[in-house]
């Protein structure tokens, strides 16, 4: 092989101008100029799981559109990077270490994949940068809580678990609940705070937990109808649901059956592929939103969409299931950096956060964080959906669930 | 056609890199090696945390390719079990740091061992099986030791992951990427040294003769079945220390990632690198890394443009990337 | 545990384990038609599943073409892709000198690819389904409850499976898949076309696929991931012996009764071990798998 000397000298230094980034300059904060606010997002835009965050950006993005064409916040457009984490760890913190040091953002809005977002928490605090999750629960980043990061804006995965078993103790009466969960990040979250729930309440819980590429459920729904309970809860996500609620049909159980909303991304879909609007006799759906997805109170949210994607809205399936979710923590960023003032600091803009509340329209509680909380949203209502009407049932179910240390 | 060509190509020298003789490194490759040598010395102060982040994957990815390389590239055995001893390298390591205070060179040293002891174990038990077999059965083991890493609350975190305390060296702490480049540069060259040597010895000439002809080796001498499970021992040994590489700059591991699609990117890596070759896993890894993490910019067609490279490669480029480029250069040169 | 309970369990477990192992029996049976005659594990399997499912929900959904068009139209579908991809992409791979674990890496490529395509229409967002080919209703055997679709399910596979024997065996293409298998290069000698083969049996797969498709889809819910159940046909088929075909079925059936066996009587989250444990058992102490025959030595 013959390579010249004049060669390798060009490589080189192709290779140095390619690799050699000064970093930006200045006296300001990263990402922040006299007219421009630099926002790092980040959330799966491809692959398995891109249906919880491709349309969750959407929403943020309409919404940040919205304020910039008001004028921007104290008279600073916001300007967005988003980068795909590919829900999974090691692609987050790729994305996030390129947003902050590569792209210098001011602040970080991103996450929609709850494991995968624990990976970044201890880069961001040593940074310093304020972190508003997308739609991510990410109870393991918020609890011990920290100065910068501030997520749940869904729901956490605590009061999830929690909750459904206040609602089956109050609202069904039940003494003993068939719990199924699955056996990752997210069914140990609910499943802790479910059990923690069950103890105070004085109700016993039968726990199946589950793979979510199960696809035969008969072993776990046999061994609960045996089990005997009162109701069965369902924190799976949308596909074992589907599943277990058909299985649990054929098996002949008729209790009644309650679905978190971990499971809910589709609900007409849901229908299809239980097939039998027999088995939605007694079934009940967990939600977050204010309302039910299209109703009245967040209508405005979809016309939105309408508006800014109509190339988008005309598509099957879109906006799709969990696209309302990206409004809250888009407004909580503008909300703090607002209250952050006309010279905004990193500092300044966490600290406005740590002590935020406000009513965002679109959740079913406030948007509320505290001393040591830093989980948004932790309300949920209950639906009873019977495959074609969706019922509201009045009152509130708290998890029980309390950080403790 | 037949599929059934189941020989390599045999080879007349070790595998060492491109240019290489036996009569000693010429200029050119002197030249490129100090380049590369400058390179990596002046990175960390001319580029952002980020750049030395993805830097520092691509050295763990190298070190796991070279581990790759001496159990399939050079001894002809296909163990797909990798992820799982990278992972008990990175759970290892961690731990050691978290629960013990161990300094990292300590905890790296145990990682390599211990993943290397379960290597020589899963080498032994797998002796007789050959080919597919082997394949299966490594593949079987890495999926069960995921769900172990999973399930293992106690030890491992499970669903939840494990959090990892920083790397520590008696009172200096590993806090950031560029504080952790010169760890991981340093044990990757180190690992790239100890192949170069192995492959070179008669180590090395045992793997590659079980390699060519289990029969003929026997024949010859060479203990086949020794050679065979100090070849998974190492390349468990190199795995864990990948693994206890990618602790020193990572502060969270979830089993999600060490499952069996870590160990074909591996696998990967080393095919388009160029199996059987040195060169090809540094720098098959190198380049994969890179366009894995070039293909994250555009979201909607990665899968598609990652599959379509794997079948283009091995359609036009079966040998991998660095013959075929030798290849090219040899033909512009004589033609 | 009571007996009683116990009893039950086992009567459900073999039940379901009967009705779902036949899937994995169609996989396995595909996956080792491509191994026997080509030595070349496709890992592809199970995303060629995949796309024949969305190919059917696609025609039978959104086109609204009625169901004993669209069975047809996918199996004939899956088996020209397939077909074409073993003659363009496959034989460039086999022809190109390499080591023998590019043909693997290429069937990982199309798998990427299929799955990527499939994303690419939106259609894999949310699990989807398609009406099943009856509408089920449950029955009792024993104290075991399945459907009737179940027992469609079960009764089509083995329909197939035999159908499949019988072409292997009795019918003179069947006889050059076989003389492939064995001896490629005698084979060739012989006068049969390797490359006209080696596409059929490969059609043959994908068209198998397609049943397995059609067949499950209903049962287990179509995502674009979905292609990971070939990991459970990889495990039928080395629990059978990887290059017997009546073996891969039987290994089928045992896969999905263990599964089934293991969820009911140990924990559910052993289930997706259940197959590695089955695999890694099997290799260790019997390599050949149950109906596999004696292991080759390999060409010196």
């Amino acid at each position: 092989m013959k390579v010249t000397a004049k060669q390798i000298w060009l490589g080189a230094a192709l290779l140095a101008a390619g690799l050699v980034h000064a970093s930006q300059a200045g006296a300001q904060e990263p990402g922040l100029t006299d007219k421009t606010i630099k926002i790092g997002m980040f959330s799966p835009l491809s692959g398995a799981n891109m249906a919880y965050g491709f349309d969750v950006v959407n929403a943020a993005k309409m919404y940040y559109n919205k304020i910039n064409k008001e004028g921007g916040v104290h008279g600073r457009q916001i300007e967005l990077v988003v980068e795909d984490d590919r829900c999974n760890a090691n692609d987050l913190v790729s994305a996030v270490k390129k947003l902050v040091e590569q792209d210098q953002v001011f602040m970080l809005n991103g996450g929609s994949c709850s494991a995968a977002a624990v990976a970044a928490k201890d880069y961001v605090v040593r940074s310093k940068v304020p972190w508003v999750m997308l739609n991510a629960s990410a109870d393991g980043a918020l609890y011990p809580p920290t100065d910068y990061i501030f997520g749940a804006y869904s729901i956490t995965q605590y009061a999830v678990g929690g909750s459904v078993v206040d609602f089956g103790k109050e609202h069904l009466k039940a003494k003993k609940i068939g719990y199924i969960n699955h056996d990752d990040a997210y069914g140990a979250w609910n499943l802790e705070a479910a059990q923690d729930t069950a103890k105070q309440l004085g109700v016993e819980l039968a726990v199946e937990s589950i793979n979510p590429n199960i696809t035969d459920v008969t072993a776990p729904l046999i061994k609960l109808r045996a089990a005997n309970p009162d109701m069965i809860a369902i924190t799976t996500y949308a596909k074992p649901a589907a599943l277990i609620i058909k299985k649990a049909h054929e098996l002949g159980i008729t209790k009644p059956i309650v679905l978190t909303v971990t499971g809910t991304a589709n609900m007409s879909q849901l229908v299809e592929n239980v097939g039998n609007k027999d088995a939605l006799k007694n079934f009940y759906v967990q939600d977050v939103l204010a309302d039910v997805p299209g109703g009245p109170k967040i209508k405005w949210v979809y016309d939105m969409y309408k508006e800014n994607y109509p190339d988008l809205a005309a598509k099957p399936d879109h906006p799709q299931a969990y696209m309302p979710y990206g409004i809250a923590p888009a407004m909580s960023v503008v909300n703090a950096l607002k209250e952050a003032g006309p010279n905004p600091t990193r500092e300044k803009v966490a600290e406005a956060l740590r002590s935020q509340k406000f009513d965002s329209g679109v959740m079913a509680g406030p948007i509320e964080f505290g001393p040591n909380d830093r989980a948004a949203q932790e309300s949920t209502i209950y639906l009873k959906f019977d495959g074609s009407q969706q019922t509201l049932i009045p009152g509130s179910f708290q998890s029980r669930w309390k950080y403790k240390g | 056609m037949s599929d059934k060509t189941a020989a390599m190509a045999p080879r007349s020298e070790a595998s060492l890199p491109a240019g290489w003789s036996a009569r000693g490194i010429p200029f050119v490759q002197i030249a490129l090696l100090a380049l590369a040598a400058a390179a990596l010395v002046i990175l960390p102060f001319a580029v952002t945390g980020y750049v030395l982040y993805i830097a520092n994957l691509l050295l763990v990815f190298v070190v796991l390719c070279l581990g790759l390389h001496l159990v399939i590239g050079e001894t002809g055995q296909f163990a797909l079990a990798h992820a799982a001893f990278y992972g008990i390298g990175i759970y290892t390591s961690g731990l050691a740091g978290n629960a013990f205070g161990w300094p990292f060179p300590l905890s790296m040293l145990l990682a390599g061992l211990i993943a290397g002891a379960v290597g020589v174990v899963i080498g032994a038990v797998a002796l007789r099986m050959r080919d597919i077999y082997l394949a299966l059965a490594t593949f079987a083991f890495g999926e069960a030791m995921q769900w172990v890493f999973l399930n293992w609350d106690r030890v491992t975190g499970g669903p939840n992951g494990l959090r990892i305390s920083p790397a520590r060296l008696g009172a200096f702490e590993i806090l950031s990427d560029k504080q952790a480049y010169p760890v991981v540069v340093v044990m990757a060259l180190l690992m790239l040294v100890l192949t170069i040597i192995i492959s070179r010895s008669r180590l090395g000439r045992a793997f590659r003769a079980v390699r060519e002809s289990e029969v003929a080796a026997m024949a010859m001498g060479v203990p086949v079945r020794r050679a065979k499970i100090v070849a998974f021992g190492l390349s468990a040994f190199y795995a864990g220390v990948a693994g206890s590489m990618f602790a020193t700059f990572s502060t969270y591991i979830h089993p999600d990632s060490l499952g069996f699609q870590t160990t074909i990117l591996v696998l990967t890596m080393v095919v388009v690198g160029g199996l059987g070759s040195i060169a090809g896993a540094v720098g098959g890894a190198i380049a994969f890394g890179l366009i894995s993490e070039v293909l994250r910019q555009t979201p909607s067609y990665q899968e598609i443009i990652y599959g379509l490279i794997l079948i283009v490669f091995m359609m036009y480029a079966p040998r991998g990337v660095f013959a075929f480029i030798r290849d090219r250069m040899g033909r512009a040169a004589r033609g | 545990m009571t007996l009683e309970v116990a009893l039950l369990f086992l009567q459900q477990g073999i039940a379901s384990g009967l009705v779902v192992g036949s899937v994995y029996a169609l996989l396995a049976l595909a996956i080792v038609v491509i191994f026997k005659t080509s030595e070349v594990p496709n890992f592809s399997q199970g995303e060629m599943v995949m796309a024949a499912g969305y190919i059917a929900l696609y025609l039978l959904v959104f086109r609204n073409l009625p169901l004993w068009v669209v069975m047809p139209a996918t199996i004939l579908a899956a088996f020209a892709g397939a077909a074409l991809f073993r003659r363009l992409i496959l034989n460039q791979v086999a022809r190109a000198n390499g080591s023998p674990v590019n043909l693997v890496i290429a069937t990982l490529g199309l798998s990427y690819v299929l799955r990527g395509f499939v994303r690419q229409t939106g259609f894999g967002d949310t699990p989807r389904s398609f009406p099943p080919v009856i509408e089920p209703q449950s029955i009792m055997i024993g104290q075991a409850s399945v459907t009737t679709l179940d027992l469609v399910i079960l009764a089509t596979a083995v329909v197939v499976m035999a159908a499949f024997f019988w072409m292997f065996k009795y019918t003179k293409v069947g006889r050059a898949m076989r003389a492939v298998g064995m001896n490629p290069k005698a084979a060739q000698l012989v006068g049969v076309d390797l490359t006209r083969i080696h596409m059929i049996v490969w059609g043959l797969s994908g068209a198998i696929s397609a049943v397995a498709a059609l067949l499950i889809s209903p049962k287990v819910l179509m995502t674009a991931d979905m292609g990971s159940i070939v990991t459970l046909g990889f495990a039928a088929a080395i629990v059978g012996g990887f290059t017997s075909l009546p073996g891969a079925v039987v290994g089928g059936f045992l896969i999905g009764i263990i599964e089934n066996l293991v969820g009911l009587f140990v924990t559910s989250r052993a289930i997706v071990l259940a197959p590695f444990l089955a695999i890694m058992l099997v290799l260790v102490i019997r390599p050949q798998g149950l109906f596999g025959g004696r292991v080759e030595i390999k060409k010196v």
